[in-house]
């Protein structure tokens, strides 16, 4: 609209006005960034301490016998690739008294599903605890919020029962088949690591 | 300036959803429970304000040119700010919102009212624009929330009453649960939008 209104002024290849649109813009953006860079030296803090605080719950969640705080594995690539190997993707891992957490990333029916997956000293499933998902509200949710203790029925499960799938050893919530194939393929990812982990 | 006819276009008239059909995805996407609607809304408004108010204060010395540019670096910065404090200090409603957070850059509202009032308008006129459309957006998520949240999944006040359930109004066999899905937001805004029409043709008359 105010395009029309200003034709008038003086825009092609002039060096002068070029410069002045590139210096406007550029100062903008400094002072911008500048001022988000103040706001971030304010957040950081909690941002990082929720992060950690979620963490810890999520593996006090899949490792039940867990006693103090669990220290912090470096990643091999012996163990992203038996990650991969199982179609999922390893991005943290924990350890305390030969029990392992892993928190493992899967894609859903919807985006990816991260989850933290305990693992005790013998190869056996503590616990699955679904981290973040972008999963369908009231369909592949169910599977995420443990409606029916569908993530319940993979504690007790170990490498001994071969490669789950769901339909064979994994019971499915109806409608939500591809939400419970994820967290399945994060599982049997986890038991791989933990697996190459020993 | 002339603040009630301001409100009243914020509301009514010029409402940003109903009458300019502008911040669809967001409007669909998370009017899901009343907390969502509501976080939402507040975001919004907040980020709509401050946009308003600083592209109007700097109308007079951002080049034409590159108005668009200057508007865009303006609200991603306010965005952002939001995003991260959100995150900081109001966790719950940040993982419920997602991505559509960030997604407030690219919401036509904010950029439509820069480019359509706070771009030729005073300080303070830009700023009760940006707090009435503000109000008016939050409004219409805060019907469709309560809509949507009753018939498809029979509660009200999800995410916030009755710790994050919701009270449950519908015995939770009954309500059908595809309003809570995209087309449920689909139909929903549409009936709101053909009321509105139908209410303001009839006022004209």
């Amino acid at each position: 609209m105010s395009n029309e209104v200003k034709t008038k002024e003086k825009v092609d290849m002039d060096p002068k006005y070029i410069i002045k649109l590139t210096v406007t813009l550029f100062v903008t953006c400094v002072i911008v960034a500048g001022l988000l860079g103040l706001v971030n030296s304010v957040t950081e803090g909690p941002i990082a301490a929720i992060n950690k605080e979620n963490t810890e719950k999520a593996i006090q969640e899949v490792l039940p016998d867990l006693e103090g705080s669990p220290a912090t594995v470096e990643l091999t690539a012996e163990m992203t690739a038996a990650a991969s190997g199982a179609g999922a993707t390893l991005t943290e891992a924990y350890e305390s008294n030969g029990a392992h957490a892993l928190k493992i990333v899967a894609s859903g029916s919807q985006g990816n599903i991260e989850m933290m997956v305990g693992v005790d000293a013998e190869g056996v499933v503590t616990g699955v605890s679904i981290v973040s998902n972008s999963e369908t509200s009231g369909i592949g949710s169910k599977v995420m919020n443990n409606e029916n203790g569908v993530l319940d029925q993979f504690i007790g499960k170990s490498a001994a029962d071969g490669t789950l799938s769901v339909g064979k050893n994994v019971d499915a919530i109806s409608g939500a088949t591809v939400s419970s194939r994820g967290v399945t393929t994060g599982v049997n990812a986890a038991l791989a690591v933990a697996g190459v982990m020993g | 300036m002339n603040l009630k006819k301001q409100f009243m276009d914020g509301l009514l008239y010029q409402n940003p959803v109903l009458v300019q059909v502008l911040g669809m995805c967001s409007t669909m996407a998370i009017t899901t429970s009343f907390f969502n609607g509501l976080g939402m809304g507040l975001a919004v408004t907040v980020i709509l304000t401050l946009s308003n108010v600083i592209i109007s204060a700097i109308r007079k010395i951002v080049p034409d040119k590159i108005r668009i540019a200057m508007f865009i670096v303006v609200i991603a910065g306010f965005v952002t700010m939001v995003d991260l404090f959100l995150q900081a200090f109001v966790p719950a409603l940040a993982e419920s919102l997602g991505v559509f957070i960030p997604l407030i850059v690219v919401n036509c509202i904010i950029l439509g009212r820069a480019e359509a009032f706070s771009y030729k308008n005073g300080v303070v006129a830009s700023f009760f624009d940006g707090v009435f459309q503000g109000i008016g957006y939050t409004l219409v998520l805060l019907a469709m929330c309560i809509i949507r949240e009753l018939l498809g999944a029979g509660t009200f006040g999800g995410g916030l009453l009755a710790g994050g359930k919701g009270i449950q109004i519908i015995p939770s066999q009954f309500p059908a649960g595809m309003l809570t899905l995209p087309v449920g937001g689909f139909l929903v805004l549409g009936c709101l939008i053909a009321a509105m029409q139908w209410a303001l043709s009839k006022s004209k008359k």
